[in-house]
């Protein structure tokens, strides 16, 4: 399982972040990341509703005020709840989500490895 | 009159469904020749649905609003081709076009395969007849395209203005021809297990249909994508929406089921793993029907539901499940032991590692699109899954993904080694380098993109060089692997390069940034044959001198009334220029989004290439037998 464990958390610093100094750029990271939650699967980003156009604003100002990305995506999850947020947090309600793949992923490859393993017990 | 015949002809098909299992029962115990009459059958029950499916399509080109199908989905103002497309735009005529490629394929099927076994053919048209009668009484029963209204109306409510595109009117037949292919090789499946046919011979049979739904399936969902791209306006083409997830899932079963019939036609192993994943790719292919149509998605795609509909395939498709579960543990026998050795170092080894990866690729897909249905249902908690997650899971794990593509090809069956290899060290490294210095020049210093480019350009080069060194063998093969490492590479530029601006304007004020000008010169309004458009005027003026007019489009459609955003995107092979404009309410700015996308086109190319490689497998398994 720690194993498991350090895999997530190298894989999740590995991923896609763009973070710039530049404000907008947080922003539209942070706009991207969360869910229009009047409209059909489409991010605050995307969306030119009152909804998502409100909540840019929010997000600007938030960051105006300093808080950081973490800190904007709890706040507003506390305020909308998790719904909002694209990128699940990970608690007792997402083990599985996050850690099934990767289990996946590691029983593939015993089955595979084993493979090689009968074979030469075999020969 | 049209719907009246549909109607009918839909009735005559079913009742033919009796005829061909009684005959091919008849069949199966008297004769080792299939019965000419259940050819005949077959190809008159796919003509009845035939004159159905074109009954519809008149219904909707007269305008027949008596028909409820016509009269919700159509209006007589529409273009003749979205009047005509607007007959699969739709619940029930998209089931209709479902039973028609259903009937088609598994006449085909009965032609193309007098070099097998009989009783297996016979065996594999009963189960797909098993479907075609699900599908039937799913049609008439719940979502008959011919139900009658009256008195009848004099105008229709018209088709959601999204739909009415040119991709999106041929999107669903190249989408459904990828997922009902799949029907025919889940039925040749069972039809092989229950015959005890599964065998190197079946496996090249069977790996022209897998061949086939592949590049439907390819292209029916690059069509959906570069329609999101244009349409929906948020100049993405990819969103991780769970209806797209859906379609994704059967394409990750049927690439690996491929892969893996590439290694049963030369020798007898995996064959339960092929088995499995046969059924895979159709359960996948209806459970995505099941979802979309059920509404249980939430999702821009979500354009018809209905929990009655929902419910009976979900019945349907468990039966289906739990029958070829029954078929595979009783009649599917394993006899690979005897031909079962290669070495760790082969393509065999390759191929496990490619359907190892594509299951695990399939895995996270699937996790995330049904895991939050799940979590809602037991806890109460709504959670998204959206693309921050798909990135993080499935990004690190292309990059071996990626180098054993490139190595992969190069080995020998059975066992191979690295001699006459090392020019791929050097590749190695000259892909590292040079993706170091792209990575270093536009200040982007992260790790994980240069190892990214790093093994996307190791694929790249290593493809490349085959072309010259092999020529022509292996061609199909080399060019869909060609293309999946442009298709990545595009996707990573895409990402990183990508430039946008989200500003609201008033005509005739300018908006300034480091490496534009963007000039809101004017508005004109024009007439379309059933919408307003409002088409703004945009000049962007680069750094460099050069220029560019771009006119977004503003529609308001007359029925349904619905305004819609039409961007207007300048193609060049480097760059797509992306331009949107919308209505800010109750103010005289309108709210415009900019955005440079760097090799945009390339992303559309590459899965065309994919595509081609695998169209190139199927038309050269003709010439070889």
């Amino acid at each position: 399982m720690r194993f498991v464990h350090i895999f997530l958390i190298v894989s999740i610093i590995l991923n896609f972040n763009f973070i710039k100094a530049d404000e907008i750029k947080t922003e539209n990271k942070i706009a991207k990341n969360l869910r229009c939650l009047i409209c059909q699967g489409q991010s605050v980003y995307d969306s030119d509703s009152e909804f998502a156009i409100s909540l840019k604003l929010v997000i600007k100002n938030k960051i105006q005020e300093g808080m950081s990305e973490e800190q904007i995506y709890s706040f507003l999850k506390i305020k909308y709840g998790e719904w909002i947020l694209y990128d699940p947090v990970f608690n007792k309600n997402t083990y599985f989500l996050w850690l099934l793949p990767i289990l996946i992923f590691l029983a593939g490859g015993a089955i595979i490895i084993r493979r090689f393993y009968n074979k030469n017990n075999l020969d | 009159m049209a719907s009246f015949i549909g109607s009918y002809s839909l009735g005559f098909g079913l009742f033919f469904s009796i005829f061909i299992i009684f005959f091919s029962i008849i069949n199966l115990k008297n004769s080792e020749v299939l019965d000419k009459k259940i050819i005949s059958f077959t190809f008159i029950q796919f003509f009845f649905v035939f004159i159905s499916f074109l009954g519809l399509i008149i219904s909707f080109i007269i305008s027949d609003f008596s028909n409820e199908t016509v009269f919700n989905h159509s209006h007589t103002t529409k273009p003749l081709f979205y009047k005509i497309s607007g007959a699969w735009g739709n619940h029930e005529g998209s089931l209709l076009l479902w039973l028609l490629v259903l009937t088609l394929f598994i006449s085909i099927f009965l032609m193309k395969s007098n070099q097998q076994p009989t009783k297996y053919r016979i065996f594999t048209l009963l189960f797909q007849q098993i479907i075609i009668i699900g599908f039937f009484v799913f049609l008439i029963k719940t979502s008959s395209p011919f139900n009658y209204i009256f008195p009848k109306p004099n105008e229709g409510l018209g088709l959601n203005p999204i739909l009415q595109d040119p991709a999106l009117a041929i999107h669903p037949p190249i989408l459904y021809l990828g997922y009902v292919g799949s029907s025919i090789i889940f039925s040749s499946a069972l039809g092989a297990m229950v015959t005890t046919h599964v065998s190197k011979e079946w496996a090249k049979h069977i790996k022209r249909w897998v061949l086939a739904s592949w590049v439907f399936l390819t292209l029916g969902i690059l069509l959906g994508s570069i329609w999101a791209y244009y349409e929906l306006g948020w100049g993405g083409f990819w969103f991780w929406d769970p209806v797209e997830n859906v379609s994704l899932m059967p394409w990750f079963a049927l690439t690996t089921l491929l892969h893996c019939i590439l290694v049963l036609e030369k020798k007898k192993i995996l064959t339960s793993w092929a088995m499995i994943l046969s059924i895979a790719t159709f359960a996948l292919s209806m459970s995505g029907t099941f979802l979309v149509r059920s509404g249980i998605l939430n999702s821009v795609h979500t354009f018809a539901n209905d929990p009655e509909r929902g419910l009976f395939i979900l019945i349907f498709l468990f039966t289906l499940i739990f029958l070829s579960i029954f078929i595979f543990i009783f009649f599917h026998s394993e006899e690979e032991k005897i031909e079962n050795n290669f070495f760790w170092l082969s393509k065999e080894t390759s191929i496990l590692v490619n359907n190892w990866f594509m299951m695990y690729f399939l895995s996270v897909v699937l996790i995330g699109t049904i895991y939050p249905i799940f979590l809602e249902v037991i806890t109460a908690n709504k959670i998204s899954v959206g693309p921050p997650f798909y990135n993080k899971l499935i990004i690190p794990f292309l990059i071996p993904f990626l180098l054993a593509m490139a190595i992969g090809p190069k080995l020998n069956w059975i066992k191979s080694d690295f001699k006459d290899k090392f020019y791929m060290i050097i590749f190695l490294m000259i892909s590292f380098l040079l993706s170091a210095l792209i990575i270093r020049e536009f200040n982007i210093s992260f790790l994980i993109n240069t190892i990214l480019v790093t093994s996307a350009f190791f694929l790249f080069f290593s493809t490349l060089r085959e072309f010259f060194i092999k020529r022509l063998k292996n061609l199909s093969q080399n060019i869909a692997h060609f293309g999946f490492s442009l298709l990545i590479l595009s996707i990573i530029f895409n990402n990183i390069f990508s430039n946008e601006v989200i500003t609201n304007l008033k005509i005739g004020e300018t908006f300034k940034s480091e490496k534009f000008i963007i000039n809101f010169e004017n508005i004109n309004q024009e007439n379309g044959k059933n919408f307003k458009a409002i088409i703004g005027k945009f000049n962007v003026l680069y750094t460099d001198g050069s220029s560019d007019t771009l006119n977004p489009e503003l529609r308001i459609y007359n029925q349904p009334n619905i305004i819609t955003s039409e961007a207007d995107i300048k193609t060049n092979l480097l760059t797509d220029k992306f331009m949107t404009m919308n209505y800010v309410q109750n103010q005289e700015y309108f709210n415009i989004r900019y955005q440079i996308k760097p090799f945009m086109i390339w992303i559309w190319i590459s899965v065309i290439l994919i595509s081609f490689g695998g169209l190139l497998s199927f038309f050269k398994k003709r010439y070889e037998i």
